[in-house]
């Protein structure tokens, strides 16, 4: 393979990973909540958990540039050292992250609702304690939906572009990821190295999206 | 015997459950339309609902108390409860499902008892998915049993199922409540349950607790409109002589069925519809009926054109006749009377497993 565009996928693949293992706790949690609980202003927190979903990718990739400016909120001058994001692979791990959180959000919160909470409630009653209903019931209830969940978190992280090269940038070999990669060959005019990635593009999100769609499938009876 | 102490408030949308009364009996039936509350005063007592006020004991111990702030876990009545859609958790085995019962202090001689009676053994490596209707009802009564519970709490739990069925279902519950000494309350809107498990029944009507007393009173209106049975008696199979099945209801009381296909000694049902049955209170000539059985008249009522007569054929047997007020006088039937009930074998109905 091409030395070039294994770098390329190795970052990617490293990028798309990381950021589906940072997103995979708050969007679980996220869903079970948003699947479980009623409170007051609930449409307000769906309605912000589904924000970066129509936000353009570069005006979230701009916040996150000002939150982690040296001077901004979250800053090396505020926090008193650097917190390694800007320009790095982690902030190319991070925009991915958060561009991918409603998507996986909502689709666990869609698996959670599909668990009869009266199952749990079952599970309590029976005397088994409330963590080991979530571990045993709950969860493996919703798994084929949480790992749907997941991969389209990791589908739609292989695919970040706009906040991506806003926050991380685009170093070869550190930042640059399948889709910044096919910027630069457009914007060299390398027809055929633009083929040869949109092409493993492709096939990429085609294996994660046959995966979703299997998984979400309802299960045949055991 | 268990003591329920219930006077709860619960608000249902349209209605509300507004229930007050005590039970000791050893089975309780909730009786009552689709609506009038019987499954939210069942999830009442699971503590699966909070009521907005009242109070829920059993023997003595406070469940509830919306007064003092009380509001017991689910987990800490110890019910064996067994809602309507069952909650069997399909990614478990059978056995694991029965299992969970058990976790919470059932000891492995009550699971076993309970996989034998209800006879599930050969189903334990199966998922409920693949279980049928019949199969996946005894699985939950399984694991209610499993759990040692204080009260099993049934909720309509034959009523998924078709008549049949469920006909065939009932000998499993009576087995069960003989095999097991918890107190249950079970809720359902077919007299003939009620009738074959329970002493005692409640009758539930728009929230409110319009009727209690013997299962077999607060229910005579109930199955003779739904034209089901209005007696169902417990027996045990005996040993089949001259061609001729016979029940023993009690020592010494022995009924001839015709249909019984199950061996000496396995618990059976039988119903028997109010109106097939006679009363004589003289000699009889030779009769084609198969059951002339000695009774002692425990009350007579008379309601418009019918007459409800309760006899007592053993201690713990009544059997509830329809008659006319004519027969009543001219036989001049009052509380007391012995009389000879005349049964067809024929009318006889076995309620069996096979």
């Amino acid at each position: 393979m091409d030395p070039q565009l294994a770098g390329v996928l190795a970052v990617t693949l490293r990028v798309a990973l990381f950021a589906t293992l940072l997103v995979a706790p708050f969007a679980l949690a996220t869903g079970w909540f948003l699947a479980r609980r009623t409170f007051p202003g609930k449409s307000l927190v769906e309605t912000l958990v589904a924000l970066p979903l129509v936000l353009p990718p570069t005006a979230i990739g701009y916040l996150l540039l000002v939150v982690f400016a040296r001077s901004g909120p979250l800053g090396e001058a505020t926090l008193g050292f650097d917190p390694g994001i800007l320009f790095t692979w982690r902030g190319a791990v991070l925009a991915s992250a958060v561009v991918a959180f409603p998507l996986a959000a909502r689709t666990a919160r869609a698996a959670f609702e599909g668990v009869d909470p009266r199952l749990e409630r079952m599970a309590r009653s029976l005397g088994i304690s409330p963590m080991r209903t979530w571990a045993t019931v709950t969860l493996p209830l919703a798994g084929r939906g949480l790992l749907a969940a997941l991969a389209l978190a990791f589908g739609r992280a292989l695919g970040e572009f706009g906040a991506t090269v806003i926050v991380a940038g685009n170093i070869p070999g550190k930042t640059q990821t399948l889709a910044l990669a096919i910027f630069d060959e457009i914007q060299l005019g390398d027809e055929r190295g633009a083929l040869l990635l949109v092409g493993v593009a492709v096939a990429l999100a085609f294996v994660v999206l046959w995966s979703v769609e299997r998984l979400a499938r309802p299960r045949a009876a055991a | 015997m268990s003591r329920f102490e219930i006077d709860i408030d619960l608000p249902l949308g349209r209605i509300a459950l507004n229930v007050c009364g005590t039970s000791d009996a050893r089975a309780l039936g909730v009786f009552g339309p689709s609506g009038s509350g019987k499954s939210s005063l069942v999830e009442a007592l699971a503590g699966w609902r909070r009521p907005r006020a009242g109070r829920i004991t059993l023997d003595g111990e406070v469940w509830f108390d919306a007064q003092k702030g009380i509001d017991r876990p689910a987990s800490e009545r110890r019910v064996g409860h067994v809602p309507q859609d069952l909650l069997l958790f399909p990614h478990w085995t059978v056995e694991r499902n029965v299992r969970a019962g058990a976790a919470r202090g059932g000891d492995e001689s009550t699971l076993r008892r309970a996989v034998d009676v209800l006879e599930i053994g050969s189903l334990l490596n199966r998922f409920p998915p693949t279980l049928s209707g019949g199969e996946r009802q005894r699985v939950a009564l399984a694991r209610a049993l499993a759990s040692a519970p204080r009260v099993l709490l049934l909720d309509e739990p034959l009523a998924a199922l078709d008549l049949p069925l469920r006909r065939r279902l009932l000998p499993y519950l009576a087995r069960m409540r003989e095999a097991f000494e918890v107190p249950l309350v079970l809720v359902s809107h077919d007299p003939t349950e009620i009738l074959a498990l329970c002493d005692a029944c409640w009758r539930l009507e728009e929230g409110r607790l319009v009727e209690h007393g013997p299962a077999r009173r607060v229910l005579l209106a109930a199955a003779r409109q739904a034209g089901t049975f209005e007696n169902v008696l417990r027996g045990r199979a005996a040993a089949t002589t001259d061609g001729a099945s016979r029940v023993v209801l009690a020592p010494g009381v022995e009924l001839s069925v015709a249909g019984l296909h199950e061996p000496a000694g396995a618990d059976v049902l039988i119903a028997l519809r109010a109106e097939d049955i006679l009363v004589s209170t003289g000699p009889l000539p030779a009769i084609s009926a198969r059951n002339v059985i000695p009774a002692v008249i425990a009350d007579v009522r008379i309601q418009g054109e019918d007459a409800w007569v309760e006899a007592r054929v053993a201690n713990d047997v009544h059997v509830t006749v329809l008659l006319t007020p004519s027969a009543i006088r001219e036989l001049s039937l009052v509380t007391g009377s012995s009389v000879c009930l005349v049964v067809k074998a024929q009318s006889c109905r076995v309620l069996a497993r096979s």
